[in-house]
């Protein structure tokens, strides 16, 4: 069955020449470059991130982890690569003569409706309440009806430990349920990638724990998650691979074992004594 | 001693002015059809002039250098030029365009029962009105929706694309909403100004209330008398408005965007004098 699909996909989405055999990667990004007004701040990322597992990328502020990121669901436009998600070239289409161009916009949205994002400032829309911004686009983007969307919600503010809250305004919640609320409203889209953009960084020390816990719980229901974290813990508890960057690349890539006890690059070594120093 | 005497005589003792004209015509069928016509004027210019408004937002913010320049050329040219010169050039380019005399023959306002007045209501004197009210509002409500539009953080949008919504959706269901309650304040400071800015649709000769009230005055030597009669009129207007006005506000902020935002009694909304200031932006949730 898995195959039979896998194979109606390929029929559908192989003719972008990316991918001619087997499984494809979840996101595959190839030699991604991006520049911020002539300061290159991605300057070739490579990195490919399998279906289920859970990818945690750490680096110093300034190292382009975050704008990364963005690149994988197109808020930031890339200059040069090529990103894949689930085989599907995002932002862009292959012209004849092989350049890129961008993409038109409802063919980037329906991709994005694949992909959750969690942004470090929450970003819940405060003029709704948490159910309704959970609501809002599996209604508004996928045409659900309102009462299976409203039931699904329910389901998810629940999940995220937060049933109480779901009439409750943002500006009434705390950080922390802020911030599970924005994570149910992305799972709401039944998403095949979640994207987690330094989550907990804008979080009071003692709110931390309960955002962490809810991306642990996705981690081992088998999400597949991409996340940009300072939270060392978590990378070492909950990645299957960390992935190191610095000045605009991957400076490592290995389990969280190799990465936190026998780091080989020397910025990485650099950056955990920093942190061990603080 | 001599100021006080004269204020005195200004009062009570000129015998050009008289209080009866006053009282007389404060309810008279004339000067009441020219308010509603006042009032009827004033909605549906502040109606088309805020739909021009967002158009002529998002003509600023297109990706096509032409819309951006219609856009700016257009406010430059509806707030460097006097409104009054405004209805003046449309009444006069009716003619031109072939469409004066048509517009007369529509008897559009006397079959709707405005048949009150000191005059006949001619369509060309109303439209004339209508679009120099409409086009020079626009102007203006680029300015606000503009203020409305940008204080709403960009994470908004991201967090809409995000969820696979188009610039569009995103700006309907998730950016629009929000800039509305800050639009909301000055767009009903516009709408004050608006129901007295109908007074220049007088230049094309429109019987609202000001024309109706000095065609009155004139044969009477009564014009101060019919003034004061006018002017009674618009601050009743302006007045109810404040009040309307007040209450939508009150209304917005219930859904705990700005909880604990103070609103003032029924005499500080009446009189604009709201602790609330216009043009504040919702308070977005920050952690540090």
């Amino acid at each position: 069955m898995a195959e039979q699909k896998e194979n109606e996909h390929m029929a559908t989405y192989g003719g972008t020449g990316a991918h001619t055999n087997g499984a494809h990667p979840m996101v595959d990004a190839r030699d991604v470059h991006k520049s911020f007004h002539g300061n290159e701040v991605l300057r070739g990322v490579n990195l490919q991130v399998r279906r289920g597992e859970v990818v945690v990328i750490i680096g110093p502020s300034g190292s382009g982890k975050t704008t990364f990121l963005r690149c994988i669901n197109h808020l930031e436009k890339i200059n040069s690569g090529r990103i894949y998600v689930d085989g599907e070239m995002i932002g862009y289409r292959e012209t004849s003569d092989g350049k890129l161009a961008e993409d038109g916009e409802r063919n980037i949205a329906r991709i994005r409706a694949q992909i959750g994002m969690v942004f470090q400032r929450f970003n819940l829309f405060p003029h709704l309440t948490a159910l309704q911004n959970v609501m809002e686009a599996p209604i508004q983007v996928k045409g659900m009806p309102k009462e299976q969307a409203e039931a699904s919600a329910r389901e998810l503010l629940a999940k995220v430990g937060l049933a109480q809250k779901a009439d409750a305004y943002p500006a009434r919640l705390s950080g922390g349920q802020q911030q599970r609320v924005a994570i149910a409203r992305a799972l709401a889209m039944d998403p095949k990638l979640m994207l987690f953009d330094e989550a907990t960084s804008a979080l009071d020390p003692e709110l931390v724990g309960e955002v962490l816990k809810v991306m642990r719980q996705l981690a081992e229901e088998g999400m597949t998650m991409v996340v940009v974290t300072h939270e060392m813990g978590f990378a070492r508890d909950v990645a299957d691979r960390v992935i190191f960057m610095d000045e605009g690349i991957i400076q490592e890539d290995g389990t969280p074992e190799q990465i936190f006890t026998a780091p080989r690059n020397e910025h990485l070594r650099t950056f955990l004594g920093q942190i061990r120093k603080a | 001693m001599g100021i006080l005497q004269w204020l005195q005589n200004v009062v009570t003792l000129n015998h050009n002015f008289n209080w009866a004209y006053v009282w007389k015509y404060l309810f008279a069928p004339a000067v009441i059809q020219g308010a509603i016509l006042t009032i009827i004027l004033a909605v549906i210019s502040q109606f088309l002039g805020t739909l021009m408004g967002l158009l002529l937002y998002f003509m600023a913010r297109s990706r096509w250098r032409v819309f951006r320049g219609i856009s700016g050329i257009y406010v430059w040219f509806f707030r460097g030029t006097p409104l009054l010169v405004q209805v003046f050039v449309i009444f006069y380019l009716f003619p031109y365009l072939g469409l004066a005399r048509p517009l007369r023959a529509i008897e559009f306002f006397s079959q709707i029962g405005f048949t009150h007045g000191v005059g006949p209501i001619f369509l060309d004197a109303f439209l004339s009105g209508l679009l120099a009210l409409s086009l020079n509002e626009g102007a203006y409500m680029r300015e606000i929706v503009r203020a409305g539009i940008d204080a709403i953080d960009v994470g908004q949008l991201e967090a809409g694309k995000s969820l696979g919504m188009t610039y569009s959706l995103a700006m309907r269901r998730i950016i629009l909403p929000q800039a509305f309650r800050i639009i909301i304040p000055p767009l009903g400071n516009e709408f004050n100004n608006m129901l007295k800015n109908t007074s220049l649709a007088y230049a094309a000769g429109l019987y609202e209330l000001l024309n109706t009230s000095l065609s009155i005055g004139g044969p009477l030597f009564a014009t101060l008398e019919l003034l004061i009669v006018a002017s009674a009129w618009y601050l009743a207007m302006t007045t109810v408005w404040g009040f309307i006005q007040g209450y939508i506000e009150r209304r917005l902020n219930a859904s705990n965007i700005e909880p604990g935002v103070k609103q003032g009694n029924w005499w500080q909304r009446a009189f604009g004098l709201s602790p609330r200031e216009a043009g504040t932006a919702p308070v977005l949730p920050t952690e540090h």
